[in-house]
């Protein structure tokens, strides 16, 4: 538990004393809401390396020390935990055990400047040799190869920030670079891996932990699905990126793939109890200093069955600043509130009809529906251009909204929930997150064409193959896709349906917003490229079929000209001439008699 | 608009089905495929702006398109199947009747080589019920051709001029056909055309046979009436399976991509009409 009185800072030696690994309060609130579990009330913890204040808070029932190498960064916890260690790795007490240790900002981080380096292996063993028997340790591991550094637009051994006084990477062979070698670490160090999460969108910042097993097991997941696709574009919005990092991430889920690509890795293990576990002080990696193989059935993994059992993910609201876990159960998944909060990763970030809907607390609780993300499955039509699927699944929107709407209103989640909000699962349809509810009931033409305009957009922007015609812009799409859905509404209603939420609308030749994707950039500029060709070839033949038109009309004139003077033109015209005269003579006639009437009619006035 | 769009009033099938009116359609922003065939869609020989929009009758003949480098092509449906829409045979039809036989056509430039008479004779030998021959304005037009159909006994029409460069389109050509065709009970022809599909549509039972008879000329680029044989192969025939008749006939016209009338005004750039259509 944290003391009122300041708490005692060390400096046992090797801290660096105007360096700050600080750590935002949003960057790993799942984190925080995953220790609050681990922890029990009372119980020592060491978290080495720098934690965000949400982990402190989260730990604030726990006796806590915390090991850092920065001296600012000290400063800045003192007083809010037990002990403060400023240090490298060797400032930690041999002997002293504690019954979790936490590394979520991976070992790189424990390491000081001053001092003999102890590499990842040798700091894994430090900390190992913290763990009581019994005891967890949660550590974090950069992925070598995940989204992050997929769409990295700069290199990751270029090295020029003050943190890379040395690069680590996947070059050196004592460090694990998949999930598959840190397991193989850890049990080599004599502790029991358990379950892991992984970790996105970036490593810097985890919005979302994501068990990996069933990420493997539930690639059409809807629930991960959106999930992955929000972190990934919340979390590299206006950073220029070599293609969309969550198109990568979905798609890696897609393959079942998600686990591998992930940003990073949090891994939880325990040491095990009973004679013969206990580790030896240092692994460097050399095979002949391993353990042996821990006797499972004394020692199930951690974190993985009955009352141990942790939830399936935990999730940071982007923007109601709230940390949600998604737990198993015997009715399958449901959410459960963390009752973590942390400030909005991003100020800007806005629910897509939040300027007329709320976040319900009440919601926050509940099952989590089944099913494939509806916005998955449209584009996944769109680009096999399945039209049927397209209109089973727009018109089973639309059914579906009608079967919510009271009075032809739709209230509630069903309002402003989007394609990326909504699941299908067979003829079954649920919103996936009802935590947003609309402030007013809306009807469901409304409802309908905000969300196609909403993935109009999404589609055209973000330069998705489709059936349709390139030359409809978002609300001409928005039509087609109401027509799709079975619905006769036009433009009109379209962009008065979206009046109130929509500032500004996208051309079909712009880039999406959101990450700055080179991919996505150069694809803008190809459909700009594109309809300049389109209209200059339409030009040409425009002004082609306008010359060949003005070549008939001067034939036709020629042939008027021709005739009028042709003989039985003049004689027709000689035969008509005294009639137009009498016509005209009559019409100056009333004119004058109607100016008479009208003089005579003003003077009796 | 391309002139094409106009053929058999197809323009203003269209633009009666968007809510425009009965009057002189606006442009259509692309190219509205004006006939049933086995290429991309587009007719051969006729200028076209590259990456204009292509309104193909069916998904099939899309693919088709995009495979052969067009581009911007989009499956609306057949002109034919919004007429239907508009025409839903509600109100109490008169009984069917006979076969309307559709001996088959080129177009003004093209030729057609084959035996009237033997197609007159195996018409005969096949066909139940009366029948009403339908051909084509410049056939109908040819005393000699009308007179050997006459002559047998069979009742001779013609839809009407189907336009050319704007000129002379008869707005109610497919009117007048889906008029002809609810009053038979077969539709034939010697060669798999528009009119067949139209037909089955319009709820005629189907047969191709006879004389395919050849087109002085014709365009070998998409296999001609071979392939049509091999690709369509149930189609051919005295007696047609129907049910797997008008399934055919439904994806080759597209019934499932009609759309409603807000949605092919922005597919044919007509949300902001230019002209006016009264």
């Amino acid at each position: 538990m944290t003391t009122e009185t300041t708490s005692a800072v060390t400096l046992p030696g090797g801290e660096m004393l105007t360096w700050s690994d600080r750590v935002e309060a949003a960057d790993d609130g799942p984190l925080a809401a995953l220790a609050a579990h681990l922890v029990p009330a009372g119980a020592r913890v060491l978290l080495a390396g720098p934690h965000s204040p949400a982990l402190l808070d989260a730990l604030a029932h726990a006796r806590l020390t915390c090991l850092l190498r920065g001296y600012p960064d000290a400063a800045a916890v003192a007083g809010r935990v037990d002990r403060v260690l400023v240090a490298g790795p060797y400032g930690l007490p041999a002997g002293e055990e504690y019954d979790v240790v936490i590394a979520g900002a991976g070992l790189d981080a424990v390491e000081s400047v001053e001092g003999e380096r102890l590499g990842w292996g040798g700091l894994l063993a430090r900390l190992v040799a913290a763990v009581r028997p019994g005891g967890d340790l949660l550590l974090r591991l950069d992925n070598p190869l995940g989204v992050h550094r997929l769409v990295a637009a700069g290199s990751w051994y270029a090295g020029r920030n003050d943190a890379d006084w040395t690069v680590g990477g996947v070059l050196d062979a004592g460090r694990p670079g998949s999930l598959e070698q840190v397991r193989q670490r850890l049990d080599d160090a004599g502790m029991l891996p358990g379950t892991c999460y992984a970790g996105y969108p970036r490593p810097d910042l985890t919005t979302a932990l994501l068990t990996v097993d069933e990420l493997a097991r539930r690639t059409t997941s809807g629930l991960f699905d959106a999930v992955l696709h929000t972190a990934c574009t919340a979390g590299y919005t206006g950073q220029f990126v070599l293609a969309d990092p969550a198109r990568l991430a979905v798609d890696a889920l897609h393959a079942g793939r998600a686990a591998e690509l992930a940003p990073s890795w949090l891994v939880l293990a325990r040491r095990p109890t009973g004679p013969g576990h206990d580790p030896e002080p240092a692994d460097t990696g050399d095979a002949a200093h391993r353990l042996r193989r821990v006797d499972r059935s004394d020692n199930p993994p951690p974190g993985s069955e009955g009352a141990d059992r942790l939830p399936v993910a935990f999730v940071a609201d982007a923007v109601g600043g709230t940390v949600v876990e998604v737990r198993d159960g015997p009715q399958g998944w449901h959410w459960h509130p963390s009752g973590i909060t942390v400030p909005c990763t991003s100020p800007d970030a806005v629910h897509s009809g939040s300027e007329s809907a709320h976040r319900d607390p009440a919601a926050a609780e509940g099952p989590v529906p089944d099913g494939r993300l509806l916005r998955s499955l449209l584009l996944d039509g769109c680009l096999r251009r399945d039209t049927a699927l397209l209109r089973r699944l727009l018109r089973g929107y639309a059914d579906w909204l009608d079967g919510q709407a009271e009075q032809g209103l739709v209230a509630g989640a069903a309002a402003v929930a989007r394609a990326d909000n909504l699941v299908v699962d067979g003829d079954r349809w649920a919103v996936l997150d009802r935590g947003w509810t609309a402030d007013t009931p809306l009807t469901v033409d409304v409802v309908l064409a905000r969300t196609l305009r909403h993935f109009a957009a999404d589609l055209l922007t973000g330069g998705y193959a489709h059936p349709w015609t390139s030359t409809l812009d978002v609300a001409g799409l928005t039509v087609v896709l109401g027509g799709v859905a079975g619905r006769d509404f036009d433009r009109a209603v379209v962009e008065a349906a979206t009046q109130p939420e929509v500032t500004a609308t996208p051309s079909p030749t712009d880039p999406p917003p959101g990450p700055r994707s080179y991919q996505q950039l150069r694809e803008a500029w190809l459909r700009q490229q594109e309809e300049n060709t389109r209209l200059a070839a339409l030009l040409k033949w425009t002004e082609d079929l306008l010359t060949s038109r003005e070549r008939a009309l001067r034939r036709a004139e020629a042939k008027i000209n021709l005739l009028s003077g042709s003989l039985s033109y003049k004689v027709g015209r000689l035969a008509i001439t005294p009639a137009r005269m009498a016509k005209r003579g009559a019409r100056a006639a009333k004119r004058r008699a109607r100016a008479a009437i009208a003089t005579k009619q003003g003077g009796q006035q | 608009m391309h002139h094409a769009n106009h053929f058999y009033g197809h323009a203003h099938v269209l633009a009666r089905y968007a809510g425009l009116g009965d009057g002189h359609p606006p442009r259509i922003n692309g190219y509205v495929q004006h006939g049933w065939n086995i290429g991309d869609g587009l007719a051969p020989g006729h200028p076209y702006a590259e990456r204009t929009p292509s309104l193909l009758w069916s998904e099939q003949t899309r693919r088709r398109a995009w495979s052969v480098g067009r581009r911007n092509v989009t499956v609306i449906g057949a002109p034919f199947v919004y007429l239907l829409a508009m025409q839903a045979a509600e109100e109490p039809q008169p009984p069917r009747e006979g076969t309307i036989w559709y001996p088959f056509h080129g177009w003004e430039g093209q030729h057609v080589k084959g035996d009237h008479k033997e197609l007159i004779s195996r018409i005969r030998d096949t066909e139940p019920g009366p029948v009403t021959v339908c051909l084509y304005w410049h056939e109908h037009r040819m005393r000699r051709v009308r007179r050997l159909y006459e002559n047998a006994g069979f009742r001779v029409i013609c839809h009407g001029y189907r336009g050319h460069w704007w000129k002379d389109t008869d707005p109610r050509f497919l009117d007048n056909q889906l008029v002809e065709l609810r009053r038979h009970r077969r539709v034939a022809s010697n060669r798999l055309t528009s009119a067949i599909f139209y037909g089955i549509a319009a709820g005629c039972e189907p047969a191709v046979y006879g004389d395919p008879m050849v087109l002085a000329d014709e365009d070998p680029t998409f296999g001609g009436t071979a392939r049509i044989r091999r690709q369509w192969p149930q189609l051919h025939g005295e007696q047609v399976h129907l049910p797997t008749a008008v399934d055919i006939a439904h994806a080759e016209l597209g019934t499932e991509h009609r759309h409603p009338p807000a949605a092919l005004r922005e597919l044919l750039g007509w949300a902001y009409p230019q002209e006016e259509t009264t």
